[in-house]
């Protein structure tokens, strides 16, 4: 197999899912009276064509590149942490926390604070399955499902209580100091957020396709027995993996309440939550950090363009989210199997021996 | 005693949904395949009652349409996970943000944030068991619940039934443990498979319209609440036993129902009480798997 | 007219031909065998027999009649059943169930399963094959022969007139082995027509009617049994006279130096029950330690335990006078014990790795490959091609993956990788399982140099005649213990064939199953 072949396939295996999706979802448009090609053409005017729209694409990029890092981290290694909605919450409700309640401080300080809050909170919240998953070998899908549920609710409570905003009509947290917000670029919203998750992106890249730890991970994800006999100890990876995606996450959370909303409020990652795009974007990406990036952009466009769809035509933007799910159900499968010239010869291998 | 009474009625109320959910889905359990979509798919069964309620008025009609669509659902996930060997996790995961969206793009359509059924009175689906009512604590928990509760607790017998004593149950566990021997004696692994899969999706939607109609009369996005992911841990304990995993759903009722009627006397802190239920699940899947693998020797996860 | 009769049989998958135009008959209530090398064609010709791969020309006949078969199940209806090497077993059911699968007796027309009747049925047909067996066993506790009896009974209780087994005494003891041989005669007496693959020619010349020899994907040959020999069999399998057997010449005798030691080892498996216990022996410089002992009898656990892919209950593992009891594999590798795993493609290779991966793997973070974490591509590819050199292994692509090289030198591709570490110690492991004859001889020179250097190894392997052949020294392990200690000098392998079945030789004798 060659490696074009296998590029080509790769990209067509993305790009399928999408206009399927889009197919259905236009037809779900067509089936309410409007028109999905205008819907569509507008969903990528606003975010793509004018230069305000498209740096706040690249805004709404920022967080969601963090979060398909963190999710696609762990997948990679055959990993499920589902936990990274859970994670992202809780880190940056910390953050948040640390925004508002510091007082006076130099900004690149407090901004480092806030960061370091989010992320020690992301890996103290995916500490919790990791152990259960190494010591005890529970199944770290299911524990980090449920968990997602307790954090949000146990969020609810603090912002509910000890933490909340008596001066806001609704739930929700003080706004944070300014000190610890991200200032604007121009007239978009674009921060200094985007550029941290950038370096963030490439650091990733070189411990993805580089390093030692990289190397791991593929090998974990293909053939865990194979991992653990060469000394790779799958059990001790799995938490330095779950951490690592964990303070992805929750860096995630940090730079989210910093540079877009402020304050922790019941509906703070939106639905269906930053945590779950970011398991589209890793799947759409391939668990890979130059996919990421590519998908990162690719569904931030279709959520700055939703908005603009509400405001256009009579389409409600929850459209996005249906779109969103079935590009996820068609990701599933590999349209385009790699399989497919090997079967013969394998399947030679596996029964003639 | 008012507090015993409600802590037991509550039990009971709390474990059905699970209960519809674990039984419905330790076949696919059993048949190896790993169904996550049993969330999106209970959300779809109360989301379809309770719309067709709200514009028909006419239950049976809900519950059916409830069924057929949460079937098709089901359909969905056995072809894009069985059929095309698709990542049964990302499909069960787009089938839970799919159904919520969905409903949030129908809800939009109708201009609420949730379907609340005013006009029906839910206080008539209870069925009242003359006598037994009027006993304590039995009459809690036997009497005054609707009908699907007691479907879901009859479901335990008659799948334990199913899965032990008959073809199809020794054919859905032999394609989940060795597919290879299944398929040289010519079982369809494919169609128990999918069975498997449609048989969790039937129960779903029974969970659904209880949730929804039967007991509240209202839909909202969230209200499945994790149940569905409850319902697989509940599986994972019980290791796809049909007795033992609706315990764990009932652990569940007991710790939901506790949580409930405790946090009256919480004040402050009562928010705090609906992380438990949680908690608990989390803990005991930990002490089940620290037993399970106690003997393990062997390093690594695949053993 | 011949009972089954193959017609210039092709299979071809993609461009490599597995079968090429194979013709062969067998009559009526005879036992034929089929050698050939491993990956000569042997189990791809079954399987078409068999329904479970379609030929891609030429034609199968049964009792004079071309007939075409989809599956297993067209196969059986056609009165043709397999025993595969790998049982098709269902563990958590038990024996009558694992037969009567796929052909349940019901209750009348209701959806329950008459369990009185099925007892009833497999008891009378165990009776009728005069086999062993509990009808209510599960399967899961009962022993490698006993599985393979309800594999065969499974077939029987179908009606099937031709049996066809593949490699069916690989997983058993010698004892078994016998009873099988019995078994299969008494079922040729009572009618039935057997098919056997194997390669292991001393029971093909104990067994057989006939003999077909492929080789290649091609017929070299069929014979008489009564006409040929083991040694002319081994010719027509390999093309040229081979030497059953490496000659292990030693230079000198072995050095009283100990470099590793193993004291009182215990293990359990996932049941709690000990699968190695109080296991003590001792490796010197310049030995080979064979291991050897049927399937199943500790072997594989006592394997995990020395490369740290399991924990120990009691006892200790000393390697050059330091304590690596419980070591992780990583340790073990860094302290100088090379390790060539158990089953290749499960833990010694990574099938959808490159090469260049897999030929790194276990040794990535040495600081030749790796700095700081970060992978120096160019040494690793260096790396890589110094294995292959060295080795010789041959490959198509060099940016192939594993999973499309040949047995034999994905083999290699392990042994060239522990080797190249400069190890002390080598735990080899079924180091030529499923390899063709000319790796064998390679890998085995390789083994016997690297003891010649002065280390040592320990060679663990399930062909008894790859023990005798390479080792100084032997325990044969039964049940979790050591049933013997056999140097080379003295040993017998008749002997031997007794303490793998936990028999002392000449001593009180250890019930036979």
């Amino acid at each position: 197999m060659n490696k074009k072949e296998g590029i080509i396939r790769n990209i067509l295996n993305s790009i399928l899912p999408i206009f399927l999706a889009f197919v259905i979802g236009g037809v779900v448009i067509a089936c309410i009276g409007e028109n999905p090609m205008e819907t569509y053409w507008i969903l990528l005017k606003k975010s793509f064509l004018s230069s305000t729209g498209f740096m706040n694409t690249l805004h709404y990029a920022s967080p969601l590149i963090l979060t398909g890092l963190a999710i696609a981290v762990t997948f990679k290694a055959d990993l499920y942490n589902m936990g990274v909605e859970g994670q992202m919450l809780f880190g940056g409700f910390f953050a948040g926390i640390a925004g508002a309640y510091i007082t006076g401080m130099n900004p690149f300080l407090h901004k480092f604070i806030c960061f370091a809050a989010g992320v020690l909170c992301g890996m103290a919240f995916a500490l919790i399955p990791a152990l259960l998953k190494a010591k005890c070998r529970v199944n770290e899908m299911v524990v980090t499902l449920m968990l997602n549920y307790a954090m949000a609710k146990a969020l609810e409570f603090l912002s509910t209580g000890v933490f909340r905003d008596l001066g806001s009509g609704y739930v929700a947290t003080p706004i944070i100091k300014e000190s610890a917000m991200f200032s604007r670029f121009g007239r978009s919203r674009l921060t200094m957020f985007f550029v941290i998750a950038v370096i963030v992106l490439i650091i990733m890249y070189v411990v993805m396709k580089k390093s030692k730890l990289g190397y791991e991970i593929t090998a974990i994800g293909k053939n865990s027995e194979f991992a653990e006999a060469t000394g790779m100890n799958v059990a001790k990876k799995t938490i330095v993996l779950m951490l690592l995606s964990g303070a992805l996450a929750g860096l995630a959370g940090a730079g989210y309440m910093m540079s877009e909303q402020f304050k922790y409020t019941l509906n703070f990652s939106g639905t269906p939550g930053l945590g779950w795009d970011g398991m589209l974007i890793a799947l759409l990406g391939g668990h890979s950090p130059g996919g990421i990036l590519i998908a990162a952009i690719f569904y931030a466009a279709l959520k700055t363009g939703s908005d603009n769809i509400n405001m256009y035509t009579n389409v409600p933007k929850e459209i996005v989210a249906l779109i969103q799910g079935l590009i996820i159900l068609f990701l599933a499968v590999k349209f385009i199997s790699e399989r497919m010239d090997l079967k013969g010869r394998r399947l030679h291998n596996g029964t003639d021996q | 005693m008012e507090l015993i009474n409600n802590i037991l009625y509550d039990t009971i109320y709390h474990s059905t949904p699970i209960i519809l959910c674990v039984t419905g889905g330790m076949f696919a359990y059993k048949a190896n395949v790993l169904n996550i979509a049993l969330e999106g798919m209970m959300l779809n069964g109360a989301f379809i009652s309770t719309l067709v309620m709200f514009f028909t008025g006419n239950l049976p009609l809900a519950v059916f349409l409830a069924i057929l669509t949460t079937l098709v659902y089901g359909l969905v996930f056995s072809f894009m996970g069985i059929t095309c060997k698709g990542n049964v996790i990302v499909v069960g995961l787009a089938i839970n943000l799919i159904v919520p969206a969905i409903a949030g793009f129908v809800m939009k359509m109708m201009e609420t944030a949730n379907i609340n059924l005013k006009n029906v009175n839910i206080t008539k689906y209870k069925i009242n068991i003359p006598l037994i009512k009027d006993i304590p604590i039995i009459g809690s928990i036997l009497s005054g619940h609707p009908p699907i509760t007691y479907l879901a607790f009859i479901g335990i017998a008659i799948f334990a039934v199913l899965m032990y004593k008959t073809r199809f149950g020794i054919y859905v566990r032999v394609v989940g443990e060795n597919e290879d021997s299944a398929r040289s004696i010519g079982i369809k692994t494919g169609f128990y498979k999918y069975a498997a899969v449609l048989i969790g999706a039937f129960c779903c939607a029974l969970a659904g319209v209880n949730l929804s109609v039967e007991r509240l009369g209202l839909y909202t996005n969230d209200m499945t609440a994790g149940r569905g992911f409850i319902a697989i841990a509940a599986i994972y304990c019980g290791q796809g036993e049909p007795v033992l995993s609706s315990l764990y759903a009932i652990l569940f009722g007991v710790a939901r129902s506790l949580a409930v009627n405790l946090s009256i006397y919480a004040g402050p802190a009562a928010g705090l009480f609906d992380i438990i239920p949680y908690i608990i699940m989390v803990a005991v899947l930990a002490a089940v798997s620290i037993v399970k693998h106690k003997n393990v020797k062997v390093r690594g996860f695949k053993c | 007219m011949s009972m089954v009769e193959v017609v210039d049989l092709t299979k071809r998958f993609g461009g490599f031909t597995a079968n090429d135009k194979i013709s062969l008959s067998v009559e009526e209530q005879e036992i034929k065998c089929i050698v050939g090398e491993n990956g000569a064609g042997k189990s791809t010709l079954m399987n078409m027999l068999y329904g479970l791969l379609q030929p891609t020309s030429g034609k199968i006949l049964i009792r004079g009649k071309e007939v075409q078969m989809s599956s297993p199940i067209d196969a059986i209806a056609k009165g043709i059943g397999m025993v595969h090497q790998h049982f098709k077993l269902v563990p958590s059911l038990t024996v009558y169930e694992n037969i009567l699968l796929g052909v349940e007796i019901k209750k009348g027309k209701t959806l329950f399963v008459d369990q009185r009747t099925e007892i009833k049925k497999v008891r009378e047909l165990i009776d009728r094959y005069h086999f062993e067996l509990d009808p209510l066993d599960k399967i899961e506790d009962i022993s490698v022969g006993g599985r393979q009896r309800v594999e065969i009974l499974k077939m029987l209780y179908r009606n099937v007139d031709i049996l066809i087994l593949d490699e069916p005494t690989a997983v058993l003891t010698p004892q078994e082995v016998d009873d099988l041989m019995v078994s299969l005669k008494n079922l040729k007496k009572q009618g039935k027509t057997i098919i056997v693959i194997t390669h292991k020619l001393r029971e093909v010349m104990e067994l057989s009617d006939s003999v077909t020899v492929i080789k290649k994907g091609k017929v070299a040959g069929h014979v008489k049994t009564k006409d040929t020999s083991e040694t002319e069999l081994a010719q027509m399998m390999v093309g040229r006279n081979v030497v059953l057997t490496v000659s292990s010449e030693r230079k000198g005798p072995v050095s009283k130096d100990i470099i590793y030691e193993v004291k009182d080892l215990c293990t359990i498996n996932e049941s709690g029950k000990e699968m190695v216990s109080d296991l003590s022996f001792r490796v010197h410089k310049g030995e080979i330690l064979g291991i050897a002992g049927v399937e199943g009898n500790g072997q594989s656990e006592l394997v995990k335990l020395m490369t740290g892919l399991m924990e120990s209950t009691k006892g200790t593992i000393t390697f050059l006078g330091k304590d690596i009891t419980n070591q992780w594999p990583a340790q073990l590798r860094r302290e100088g014990i090379g390790i060539i795993p158990e089953d290749r493609y499960a833990q010694g290779l990574c099938s959808d790795m490159s090469i260049s991966d897999n030929c790194i793997a276990g040794y990535h973070g040495n600081p030749d490959v790796c700095k700081k974490g970060i992978f120096n591509q160019k040494a690793i590819c260096a790396k890589r091609d110094n294995l292959i050199d060295e080795f010789d292994i041959r490959l198509g692509d060099i940016n192939e993956k594993i999973g499309c090289l040949s047995g034999g030198n994905a083999q290699k591709i392990i042994v060239a990788r522990e080797l190249s570490a400069d190890p002390k110690l080598l735990i080899a492991c079924q180091p030529t399982r499923g390899v063709d004859i000319g790796s064998i001889e390679s890998i085995h020179k390789h083994i016997l140099k690297f003891r010649d250097e002065g280390n040592a190894v320990i060679l663990i392997s399930c062909e008894l005649s790859e023990i005798l052949s390479l080792s100084d020294n032997m325990i044969v392990m039964y049940k979790g213990k050591i049933s013997g200690r056999v140097s080379q000098s003295e040993v017998e392998t008749e002997s031997i064939g007794l303490l793998m079945a936990g028999i002392q030789p000449g001593g009180k004798g250890a019930v036979h199953e």
